[in-house]
């Protein structure tokens, strides 16, 4: 007999005769997630943004704001300079990103071990703990989101959703769940010295989101 | 690691008990972890209504394992994935291994995993002769110390900063900057860095089994998890078949739990759920990945009561508040698991006859089970293990002979009030400053505190005097 046979035997000499069908138990398991409000946490603003605004902030993301997706070379700019930082960054190969006008940054696409800053978009936010969403894709490496320090993350406004359950319809609505899906809630750390915090383990030390007002072109 | 081959349990917790070191690193984490849990559910009201929910989507899980096994073994290899199922912890070291040698793996990077702990892959990989870098900063700490986990959330928690800042010193080129937390941590980065990408092999655990997508799921504060399974060319994944949860959603009700009872935090930095190796055209990612289902006693656990065991998120909240760990810390514990869920689980897998020591090592005081995101009672659990001790005929020597005699006696009331208000008399006699400094048989007692004298008689004896009172009226 194969592990795998006397595994699910060992299950089910343990569980004994059970009528469940299928159907039942995903009636079961759908219904264990009814009246999500009774387990979860409120959200703390009046408006969406400003609820991810807040809880993103709360774990050491900073955020700039701009009114459109042409304003982000600039916000890189700025935020670069105000790092200290060369004006030179690595930029996620999605047309929507490398099409932009970098007049004012070097832009490459491949990302070194030691990345000072990259630049990527985020497939949705989450306000209920400020989390950003990156999914991998071809012009999606999962490396830009963890080897720079500076991970700069656009991300539209109309893509943030409530809570942690929203995002998981999405998935199930959606049908394709990319290899990979990643949130990240705030920059890398550790707390493995004695449980003292330090930021910046082995990801990002810093985490930017830039903003973007409106919908996704 | 098992609790074969080592010193006595007695003999462990004496030398914990010994080691002032030992004692400050404990509190410096549990005491900061104990205070974060407070403070994150004193913002999440809903905490009580989701620890309920959480109970009952694992033990619906349970209940319907063989299920959402078979569920998430077909959607993991729509996903590309392949599975393995291994019924113990040797059948899981050869997988793993096999799969590294058919990899040509001369460098493997690890990402914390108890599950690895428990089977031995540690160990496994070393006798297979295949480098193993462990990315973990806990774990890439007691790999430098030749040491085991002595914590599940936090492994190296029994080294002090200045341990571990000798560790660095001696194996860093370049050795850190500052002997501070965040040099080292700096450090390690540096160290670490070459190795995640030059890796053959990644191996992770599993926080959760997404059923519905076949998907796994790993929680991380560094990012280690993520570097570990995306450079190399094969990413094995081990988790326990109790890891399973029908659903993303489902998952995220456990995670809620999860973070707040262990770190204190809402979310971990890293929530990633991983679905097949790289797919035409990706920008990164293994090109195989593999799930070994590993069970190692876990079936076993099903028809009795240590069913409610494998509800269990690993959080550690148990042994943070454990009177009885926050004394001699986790390796005097001697298996994989230390603390109360330790106590409770080890016995499966290393067996009774070498473990039944640690199901006394609890004054039943509750506070494990009145932490538990998942409500595990932990004490019946361990009253449990008391009981079939008992019943297998391994409790011997002096405390079985003194439970004998208490028993007889016992048996009969009269010699029971008798003997008790002798012995009460004897210790007040003794404690006449109102507590004993040591007393025969009970050496292991009073070696470590002072026994209270009894302040008056025995119940009885007080009943009577009451009694007379009363009808004297």
């Amino acid at each position: 007999m194969s592990a795998r046979d006397r595994i699910l035997a060992a299950v089910r000499a343990g569980l004994g005769s059970r009528p469940q069908a299928p159907s039942d138990i995903e009636a079961e398991a759908a219904s264990l997630l009814a009246e999500p409000d009774e387990i979860r946490p409120r959200p703390v603003d009046t408006t969406l943004v400003e609820a991810f605004c807040t809880k993103a902030g709360a774990v050491g993301t900073t955020i700039d704001r701009v009114t459109d997706l042409d304003a982000v070379p600039a916000a890189v700019e700025r935020y670069l300079a105000a790092q200290g930082l060369p004006p030179s960054v690595a930029v996620q190969p999605d047309p929507a990103l490398t099409g932009l006008g970098w007049e004012g940054v070097a832009t490459h696409a491949a990302i070194a071990p030691d990345e000072a800053a990259a630049v990527g978009l985020a497939g949705w936010g989450i306000a209920e703990g400020g989390s950003i969403v990156i999914h991998s894709a071809p012009d999606s490496p999962i490396l830009l989101a963890f080897l720079p320090v500076h991970h700069i993350v656009v991300l539209h406004t109309d893509r943030i959703l409530p809570h942690l359950e929203d995002y998981a319809a999405t998935l199930s609505e959606g049908g394709a769940v990319p290899r990979n899906a990643v949130l990240i809630t705030g920059p890398s750390g550790t707390t493995d010295i004695e449980g003292s915090y330090v930021r910046g383990a082995h990801g990002p030390g810093f985490v930017h989101v830039i903003l973007v007002a409106g919908e996704v072109r | 690691m098992t609790v074969a081959d080592q010193p006595s349990f007695k003999a462990r917790a004496d030398a914990a008990l010994a080691d002032r070191t030992l004692k400050t690193a404990i509190e410096r984490t549990t005491g900061t972890a104990e205070r974060k849990r407070a403070a994150a559910l004193s913002t999440f009201p809903e905490f009580e209504a989701a620890r309920s929910r959480g109970k009952a989507i694992k033990d619906h899980v349970i209940a319907n394992l063989d299920h959402y096994l078979e569920t998430f073994e077909r959607n993991a290899v729509a996903s590309g994935a392949r599975v393995h199922w291994a019924a113990t912890d040797e059948e899981a070291r050869d997988i793993v291994v096999r799969l590294c040698i058919e990899a040509g793996a001369k460098r493997v990077t690890r990402s914390k995993s108890m599950l690895g702990e428990e089977i031995g892959l540690p160990q496994a990989l070393a006798d297979a002769g295949i480098e193993r870098v462990e990315t973990d900063l806990a774990e890439h700490i007691i790999q430098l110390a030749g040491e085991h986990p002595s914590h599940i959330i936090w492994p190296a928690m029994h080294r002090t900063r200045e341990q571990v800042a000798e560790l660095f010193k001696a194996d860093h080129v370049p050795a850190p900057d500052a002997e501070d937390p965040a040099s080292m941590v700096q450090s390690a980065r540096r160290v670490l860095r070459e190795k995640f990408l030059s890796a053959d092999v990644g191996i992770s655990g599993a926080n959760f089994l997404i059923a519905d997508t076949g998907a796994t799921c790993t929680v991380t504060n560094e990012g280690n998890a993520e570097l570990t399974t995306t450079p190399p060319r094969v990413h094995i994944v081990t988790a326990g078949i109790e890891k399973l949860v029908p659903s993303t959603a489902h998952a995220f009700a456990l995670l809620r739990l999860l973070v707040r009872s262990a770190t204190g935090g809402e979310l971990t930095q890293y929530t990633t759920f991983h679905c097949g190796p790289k797919r035409s055209g990706d920008a990164d990612g293994p090109e195989e990945m593999h799930i070994v289902l590993v069970d190692n006693g876990r079936s076993t656990m099903i028809a009795d009561e240590f069913r409610e065991m494998l509800r269990c998120i690993r959080c550690g909240a148990c042994m943070n508040h454990c009177v009885v760990y926050r004394q001699i810390g986790g390796h005097a514990y001697g298996g994989t698991y230390p603390g109360p869920m330790g106590a409770a689980l080890t016995p499966v897998l290393d067996g009774l006859a070498r473990s039944r020591d640690l199901a006394f090592a609890c004054t039943m005081n509750g506070r494990c089970a009145e932490v538990c995101p998942v409500k595990i009672p932990l004490p019946t659990l361990l009253r449990a293990w008391r009981v079939r001790s008992w019943n297998d005929g391994l409790e011997k020597g002096v405390a079985s002979a003194a439970v004998g005699a208490w028993a007889a006696v016992a048996r009969r009331p009269g010699l029971y009030r008798l003997v008790s208000g002798a012995g009460v008399g004897i210790l007040r006699l003794i404690g006449t400053t109102g507590w004993i400094k040591s007393l025969p048989f009970v050496g292991g007692w009073t070696k470590y505190r002072d026994l209270p004298a009894p302040s008056g008689g025995t119940f009885m004896a007080r009943y009577k005097a009451e009694r007379g009172k009363e009808a004297a009226k």
